[in-house]
């Protein structure tokens, strides 16, 4: 979709292109770039002034990118779907098209799962003996062509992973939309990809965790027991440890979810401490504080005017340092038990971004069967999709700010 | 509440898989094969698990209420 507008200009250096896109079978973009300009030269009279130009630019090229890294979530996440519905709206797969797609297409986002660019299907993995972690099954150039041509307003046709076959099917068409999300094991291994992403997240589960999670996800199918869990989990860590950990050095914020401090020796998973890690300095982002930004707050909030049941609730917030970055981090330990305790711990926070008061609260209770609900997850998970909105809001408005000032001067 | 497996072809996939993988591994845990092999088992697990929420997602009022919120069985009154 392309939006042409015809301006007189004085200046001499007016170019012109026109984008149309020329498709590969592999989604290519060859941008075409037609000089057009006329010049009407008439006397010194002064009525027509210097060159016609028509300018013209692939929709409004104002797609904000958000990478998301995650372990076996695929646009399903819960993340995905608390992140689209702080924008407005169910997130859907596309209409019509393949029933396996991993996308999610609501009004302002769209979520591309990663595992798209597989270059190697299941068969060629396993013939290769390389996981889905290793970046020899990935196709990163395709990856940051495709990503590339979205974000400055270029249609793709996406390549589909079918995660029940194993098999890659054919291409789907994919629009650039107002925010586009890539969600995966890699959205920050590649450099170029990493540039081009306005904001980035990296979900951060400890093995204690994971393994808990995956016990309860895992021990309804036949096949599965405790010791089959493990070996995958353990058969996986080293490529998990060479290819995907070390993208959260570049996340702007990382969600770190530990076993609880609370209940000695839990393993069950269910109560959570759960830290967001905040990265400082980066554009459009404040990080959010409790109290007294920079300084170093222990705060239950329990007490006389708040009374929380067994094993009660724990915030943590400081300075730090995380790879060599400054970051600010808030710590959660401990679950909701009732409403009150979460719109009492919202009213605390600062810098969350909400439109009102008791925006977190009633997006949590929105979507009160989803896991994490009760606990940090939930609430970081929604903190983040509100802090995403705030910067996409500060994105566009400088951008278009911006041509305002041209067409002044 | 009973939790139900994944459609039987998934939850077969993942029973093979693993059966697979205890082999593959059984000769050298540290090779390729038997790395990617428990990987299979991971991906298939996720997505019998995916397909397990479909499942318990699938209510036909529900469905038919989400593109026809105005009818007689899906208002909702809140105030």
């Amino acid at each position: 979709m392309a939006v042409c507008s015809a301006y007189t200009t004085q200046s001499l250096n007016s170019t012109c292109s026109i984008s149309t896109p020329a498709k590969t079978h592999l989604g290519f973009h060859q941008k075409q770039v037609v000089f057009y300009r006329r010049s009407s030269k008439r006397g010194g009279s002064g009525s027509s002034s210097g060159p016609c130009v028509i300018t013209c630019s692939a929709g409004d090229s104002q797609t904000v990118v958000i990478g998301l890294a995650a372990d076996s979530g695929c646009g399903k996440s819960t993340f995905m779907r608390r992140l689209t519905s702080v924008f407005g709206g169910a997130a859907e797969p596309p209409k019509g098209g393949n029933p396996d797609s991993n996308t999610l297409i609501s009004d302002m986002t769209t979520v591309i799962c990663l595992d798209d660019y597989h270059s190697l299907d299941r068969t060629g993995r396993k013939e290769k003996g390389v996981t889905a972690l290793d970046p020899r099954a990935n196709d990163f150039d395709l990856m940051y062509e495709q990503v590339k041509a979205i974000k400055s307003g270029v249609a793709v046709d996406k390549p589909i992973y079918n995660h029940v076959t194993g098999l890659l099917d054919p291409p789907e068409l994919i629009k650039p939309p107002k925010i586009l999300v890539i969600e995966g094991l890699h959205p920050m291994f590649d450099e170029r990809v990493r540039d081009l992403l306005d904001f980035s997240i990296y979900l951060d589960i400890s093995n204690e965790v994971k393994f808990a999670w995956k016990i309860q996800r895992d021990m309804a199918e036949r096949g599965h027991s405790l010791e089959s869990i493990k070996a995958s989990i353990e058969a996986r860590k080293p490529d998990f440890d060479a290819y995907i950990d070390p993208q959260k050095k570049y996340a702007d914020a990382v969600i770190e979810v530990l076993p609880t401090q609370l209940i000695p020796d839990d393993n069950e998973g269910k109560v959570l401490r759960v830290r967001l890690i905040m990265k400082e300095g980066v554009k459009h982002f404040s990080p959010v504080y409790l109290f007294d930004e920079g300084s170093t707050v222990s705060w239950i909030p329990c007490g006389r005017k708040l009374t929380c049941s067994y094993p009660g609730i724990k915030f943590h917030y400081g300075p730090d340092t995380y790879f060599g970055n400054e970051v600010s981090i808030l710590e959660m330990d401990g679950q909701f038990d009732r409403l009150d305790e979460l719109i009492y711990v919202e009213s605390h926070l600062s810098n969350i971004s909400t439109k009102f008061y008791g925006e977190v609260t009633q997006q949590m209770l929105k979507h009160a069967d989803f896991p994490g609900s009760n606990n940090g997850t939930g609430l970081f998970q929604t903190i983040v999709g509100l802090k995403i909105r705030d910067l996409y809001e500060q994105i566009t408005s400088s951008k278009t700010a911006a041509p305002l000032e041209a067409t002044k001067a | 509440m009973q939790v139900r497996a994944a459609p039987d072809s998934l939850s077969e996939k993942v029973e093979q898989s693993i059966k697979e993988a205890q082999e593959a591994c059984s000769d050298d845990p540290a090779s390729g094969e038997c790395v990617a092999a428990w990987d299979e088992v991971e991906e298939l697990s996720a997505a019998a698990s995916h397909a397990r929420d479909r499942l318990k997602d699938n209510d036909p009022l529900e469905n038919y209420c989400k593109d026809n919120p105005e009818t007689d069985e899906c208002k909702t009154y809140d105030n």
